[in-house]
């Protein structure tokens, strides 16, 4: 009990934000669903357009009728899970591996406690924390107009899903030798998930008279998946949205199993060792500064690899039905608001959100000195015959091919992707576009080194809060009818669409980054190390 | 010779806080210079500013002739570091790491490298995550070693060290002395300095309260006797030079300043003794006559 109290202490703050946080999304988004869609003529179009495409069914979930709750649970039943999931693996890390890591569980096992101790309590307040976020997300539905039975059984779902990745979590935190990896293991198992019911939704065979799907095998290898079959709000199936709690009872069972059995400290996997010399690649401090955003780098670049394909396979299903409905028109037109076709209003919007995706790669390359500094790695760096200014500029210098690397590939793969569905012409408008929001994403990532150079302790706030910002005022801004003074504040607004007839912006933009990135440079000359 | 380290009323404020406070330190080319002051006192300080990482508020700052905030770069192509709590990135390897820092200041000597890491016992194959302090201390000591440098600054070398590995530490900083370079050494152990340094500064506060070699320091000391003798404590404390008589078990114990040592010596053998024991004075002693605290065991 006292490890309880103890774990539940420690932990009381980040837990409450990610429960709030997911509730927050969860009534935000129910709230927006019906209000957005009003009438079933518009949600069965919406559906429809779902249905034949099945890229949308593997970002989304299965429909199941032209209700208002039908459409939501399409919407975002699978985006919770997946953020429920990683809620709780990293939770079963932060109690788990993290702690024996970093010697906590030592001090506590030498206590008159029970070796299965800090398991047991680690797995109540688990299943405490869910059983909130399942009462809060059952609120959240009730709030936003939905109807009691659906909402329980959603509510469920989410529970059941959120404890599976518990027991995943805590099975994870057995096997892995650190942390780092612990939580890699979680998330890697949760995206999975998503992934598998992804493919199996995706490859179902639609019922388009009955707005619903038959989804595939692999539908039925996630836990998301079985949650998705329980149709809350339709059909209300309790049974599927039960059956999570299945893998919770395999995967906790096998942990507690194993973690009795095993001396503390060791684990089933053991670290990986790594190579007893430097490749020239490291040997310079570009190269070191490349390294440590290699891992993140890869993600980010996947994610602008799939956004720009992704409209190759929306293209033709999105004109379809744009022409036929025109409020999905409307929506494209707010995020691009210069452009009179539809996919080039498609294509605007894409690539507006991958240059985001780009500036957030860069920001975390940039903000690593920063990582550096604060930990004490930057100490011994600035020792050798290295310039702070060298030091920020080699890790600006890979933001900024951060950026480069994720728009010029999701420019790639959207040109390949509408060239597979025959419309060449518009092949290169994708690509052009992605270039066009390189120096727009640029600025948010010189910004970020200025913010190091001139203000270090804040740094890493204010330079997501600028990330942040832009993005509201540059994706939600016009939607907002935000006044232009306001909208000019982020250099997203400034991004041309193509074809270009005024290259003024993007030259003005240009200007702006050359002249952040030699701010930063010289006011770093200036500051102390900074801990 | 240019010297090798010189501050004059060094002064370093962090907010209100006086870090510094007019330390005056000067080490000579070539000497192995004990930098000796409990936790908090300002030694780590003194080395940032040294390296220039941290700019003085006041007082001047010279090492290898140079400014350390104005000719940082050029100052640290001669030097090698170690700080006192090493912190690695989790996912390099400790040769990978080794490798990046020697190849910032012109790249290690292989067979030197070699030879560090199996005298140091090191794995250079397990990530920097998964090494303990002492481990993640090795890394850093193999790294300044493993290219020569004019002149090493420490920062608590041993810190994390067991006593093999400090005996392995005390051989290279031998090494590097043979070869001409400087060391300044900071430390609050003062076996390890007693060890290895001819010249010694004690900072208290951020002000340097004492500076010379050992033997100009011991001066300052009392020589501690535990006797078994006929004398009785009164004659004892009657004599000049002694201090603080008191019993222990079935000896007599105390303390005798240096230069009363030979007539303290003469009386004893008159009273008669069957059992003695003398402690030199040690660094300990110094420490505790500098910052007046009491002995606590």
């Amino acid at each position: 009990m006292a490890v309880l109290g103890q774990q539940l202490r420690r932990d009381r703050v980040v837990l409450s934000i990610w429960i709030v946080a997911i509730a927050v999304l969860l009534a935000g988004s129910a709230a927006a669903v019906s209000s957005e869609f009003t009438g079933a003529a518009a949600r069965a179009a919406v559906l429809q357009l779902g249905l034949a495409t099945p890229s949308l069914l593997a970002l989304r979930g299965i429909p199941n009728g032209d209700s208002a709750g039908s459409l939501l649970w399409f919407q975002v039943f699978a985006f919770l899970a997946v953020a429920g999931g990683l809620m709780n693996t990293f939770f079963a890390t932060r109690h788990g591996r993290a702690d024996e890591e970093q010697g906590r569980r030592e001090l506590l096992a030498a206590g008159a406690i029970g070796r299965l101790a800090p398991l047991v309590a680690t797995a109540m307040l688990g299943l405490l924390a869910n059983l909130v976020l399942g009462v809060l997300s059952a609120l959240g539905f009730l709030v936003a107009g939905y109807d009691g039975t659906g909402a329980l059984v959603a509510a469920t779902g989410l529970t059941s899903c959120g404890l599976a990745f518990l027991g995943v979590g805590m099975l994870a935190g057995e096997l892995a030798a650190t942390s780092r990896s612990a939580n890699s293991i979680g998330v890697v198992a949760v995206l999975l998930a998503y992934a598998l019911r992804g493919a199996g939704d995706a490859l179902g065979t639609p019922h388009f008279e009955k707005l619903t799907l038959t989804p595939s095998w692999p539908s039925w290898l996630s836990p998301i998946g079985w949650a998705q079959q329980s149709f809350a709000f339709t059909e209300n199936r309790v049974g599927p949205a039960l059956l999570p709690l299945a893998l919770a009872a395999l995967a906790g069972g096998i942990a507690f199993a194993v973690h009795a059995r095993r001396d503390l400290g060791a684990s089933l996997l053991p670290e990986r060792s790594g190579p007893a010399h430097a490749g020239v690649g490291l040997r310079s401090m570009l190269g070191l500064a490349a390294r440590l955003a290699r891992g993140a780098l890869i993600a980010w670049a996947v994610g602008g690899v799939l956004l720009g394909a992704l409209i190759g396979t929306l293209t033709n299903a999105v004109a379809g039905v744009a022409a036929s409905n025109p409020q999905i028109t409307q929506v494209l037109k707010a995020f691009a608001p210069n452009r009179q076709d539809t996919v080039g209003l498609l294509i605007g919007a894409i690539m507006l959100m991958t240059g985001m995706m780009a500036a957030a790669a860069g920001i975390q390359a940039v903000l690593r000195v920063r990582g550096d500094e604060t930990d004490g790695r930057a100490e011994p760096l600035l020792a050798l015959a290295v310039s702070r200014a060298r030091w920020l500029g080699s890790a600006l210098a890979v933001g900024l091919a951060a950026v480069a690397v994720v728009l010029v590939l999701a420019g790639i793969a959207a040109f390949a992707g509408l060239a597979a569905s025959g419309r060449l012409s518009d092949s290169w408008r994708a690509v052009e576009q992605a270039l066009a929001e390189l120096p727009a994403a640029f600025t948010i990532v010189a910004a970020a080194a200025v913010l190091i150079a001139i203000v270090p302790r804040a740094s890493i706030l204010l330079a997501w809060l600028v990330f942040a910002a832009a993005i509201v005022i540059g994706l939600f801004g016009p939607l907002l009818t935000l006044p232009t003074g306001v909208l000019d504040t982020s250099p997203f607004s400034h991004v041309p669409s193509v074809p270009f007839t005024d290259w003024g912006p993007t030259v003005v933009l240009l200007v702006v980054d050359a002249a952040l990135v030699a701010l930063a440079l010289v006011l770093v000359r200036r500051r102390e190390l900074s801990s | 010779m240019t010297i090798a380290i010189h501050t004059r009323g060094l002064v370093k404020t962090f907010g209100r806080v006086r870090a510094l406070d007019g330390l005056d330190l000067t080490v000579e080319p070539g000497e192995v210079h004990g930098f000796l002051g409990p936790n908090g006192s300002g030694k780590s300080t003194t080395i940032r500013v040294l390296l220039g990482l941290l700019r003085a508020s006041g007082g001047s700052a010279m090492v290898l002739g140079l400014d350390p905030w104005r000719d940082a770069v050029a100052i640290h192509r001669r030097l090698a570091y170690v700080p006192g709590d090493v912190s690695l990135w989790p996912n390099l390897s400790g040769g990978e790491t080794i490798d990046l820092l020697t190849s910032l200041r012109g790249g290690a000597d292989p067979g030197l490298r070699a030879r560090l890491l199996s005298d140091f016992e090191l794995d250079p194959t397990t990530r920097g995550r998964a090494y303990s302090k002492g481990n993640r201390q090795k890394v850093a000591l193999v790294a300044a070693f493993a290219r020569r440098a004019e002149l090493y600054l420490f920062d608590e070398p041993t810190s994390g060290l067991d006593p093999v590995m400090e005996e392995v530490f005390r051989r290279e900083v031998e090494r590097v002395r043979g070869e001409g370079a400087t060391v300044l050494l900071s430390s609050h152990i003062l076996s390890e300095v007693e060890q290895l340094c001819e010249k010694v500064t004690i900072v208290r506060a951020g002000k340097a309260v004492e500076s010379g070699s050992l033997s100009e320091l011991r001066h300052l000391t009392r020589t501690s006797f535990h006797v078994a003798t006929g004398a009785t404590p009164a004659e004892l404390a009657a004599l000049p030079g002694v201090h603080d008589v008191h019993r222990e078990a079935d000896r007599l114990a105390f303390d005798v300043d240096t230069d009363a040592i030979g007539p303290v010596l003469t009386a004893l053998t008159a009273a008669g003794v069957s059992a003695m024991t003398v402690a030199p004075p040690s660094l300990e002693e110094l420490f505790l006559r500098h910052y007046g605290d009491r002995v606590e065991s």
